[in-house]
């Protein structure tokens, strides 16, 4: 269950930059995933909605962006997409393969709230009440 | 990083053995519960250090921070971390290494590279170990040095055993050109 260390480094980058940027809590946050890592993407969102309570994301929603793992051979530059059994020897001239994409776990955006943005929408709320 | 009882603390034991105390050396052991590989390494005179995580299944970049105040770093020359016995988890967390060594050995059958692929795929060295064993458990060594190949065509092996030494000096040997060459740089650029 690796991937609560995992959901906890999440939310501890995004209420950094959240504070950095006098945000007051945290809409969404959006993540790159790579196919080729041992990281599951249920499991992760299951370990996400624990660890949020108590921190400005604690009604945050968690973006996921899986990316593909993509390889290519370092001579003949054939490009592919390894499905079932991985096997990083190019099938055509029998040299490595490079792994192009699919190893990535980056945090790639925040959607933040303001307290300004927060009291606008509170007076907007409270005009269409009365 | 290698599965449990694929011998990790018995490569790190021999690895001291052999380096005879030609460089200055410190280890962090991890483990769910126990001091007793932290007590092994001890016992051969050499510093260290025991992480116990309770219940995680992997040691994380904090918890090698919080173990580094005990190692001044300039100090050594070779600080190893031996993580928790476990091919998957401890495949995502980057501790800062220079260099990611997985050991694998044969009683665990040729095919757990393909089966890990990941784990395999990050390591710069891999060590097949336990090659006396290799006919009384049924396993083809080159067929699982084929499977290591296939997930990470790049990667330095040493098929080697612990137990009889077979192949163990091609390893120290390796290890201790790579620290010569590395307090010589350092030396070097100072």
């Amino acid at each position: 269950m690796h991937e609560l260390a995992i959901a906890v480094s999440i939310l501890s980058i995004a209420e950094a930059k959240a504070r950095e940027r006098n945000g007051c809590s945290i809409q969404a946050i959006g993540i790159r995933l790579g196919e080729f890592t041992n990281i599951a993407r249920e499991a992760l969102e299951f370990a996400f909605e624990v660890a949020r309570e108590g921190t400005l994301a604690h009604n945050a929603r968690l973006e996921i962006e899986v990316v593909a793992m993509i390889v290519e051979c370092v001579v003949c530059h054939e490009v592919n997409h390894p499905e079932r059994t991985l096997c990083l020897i190019c099938a055509h001239c029998g040299f490595p393969l490079k792994v192009v994409s699919g190893e990535e776990l980056q945090v790639d955006y925040i959607e933040l709230e303001t307290e300004a943005e927060r009291l606008a929408w509170k007076e907007y709320r409270y005009k269409q009440m009365c | 990083m290698s599965s449990p009882g694929a011998g990790k603390t018995t490569l790190l034991e021999t690895t001291i053995k052999g380096l005879k105390g030609r460089f200055r050396l410190a280890v962090i052991e991890g483990d769910l519960q126990t001091d007793l590989d932290a007590q092994r390494i001890r016992a051969l005179g050499i510093r260290s250090h025991q992480i116990t995580t309770g219940t995680v299944c992997h040691l994380d970049a904090r918890m090698i921070a919080r173990a580094l105040t005990d190692f001044p770093l300039e100090n050594l020359d070779l600080l190893v971390i031996e993580n928790v016995g476990n091919l998957i988890c401890p495949a995502s967390f980057d501790l800062g290494e220079g260099l990611r060594v997985v050991l694998c050995s044969v009683a665990e059958g040729a095919e757990k590279p393909i089966k890990y692929p990941v784990m395999f795929h990050k390591a710069d060295i891999i060590l097949v170990n336990k090659i006396d064993l290799a006919e009384a458990s049924g396993v083809d060594l080159s067929g699982l040095i084929s499977n290591v190949r296939q997930v990470n065509p790049a990667a330095t092996i040493f098929p080697l055993s612990c137990r009889t030494k077979d192949g163990f000096s091609a390893w120290l040997d390796w290890l201790q050109s790579s620290l010569s060459a590395r307090s010589t740089a350092a030396l070097v650029r100072s």
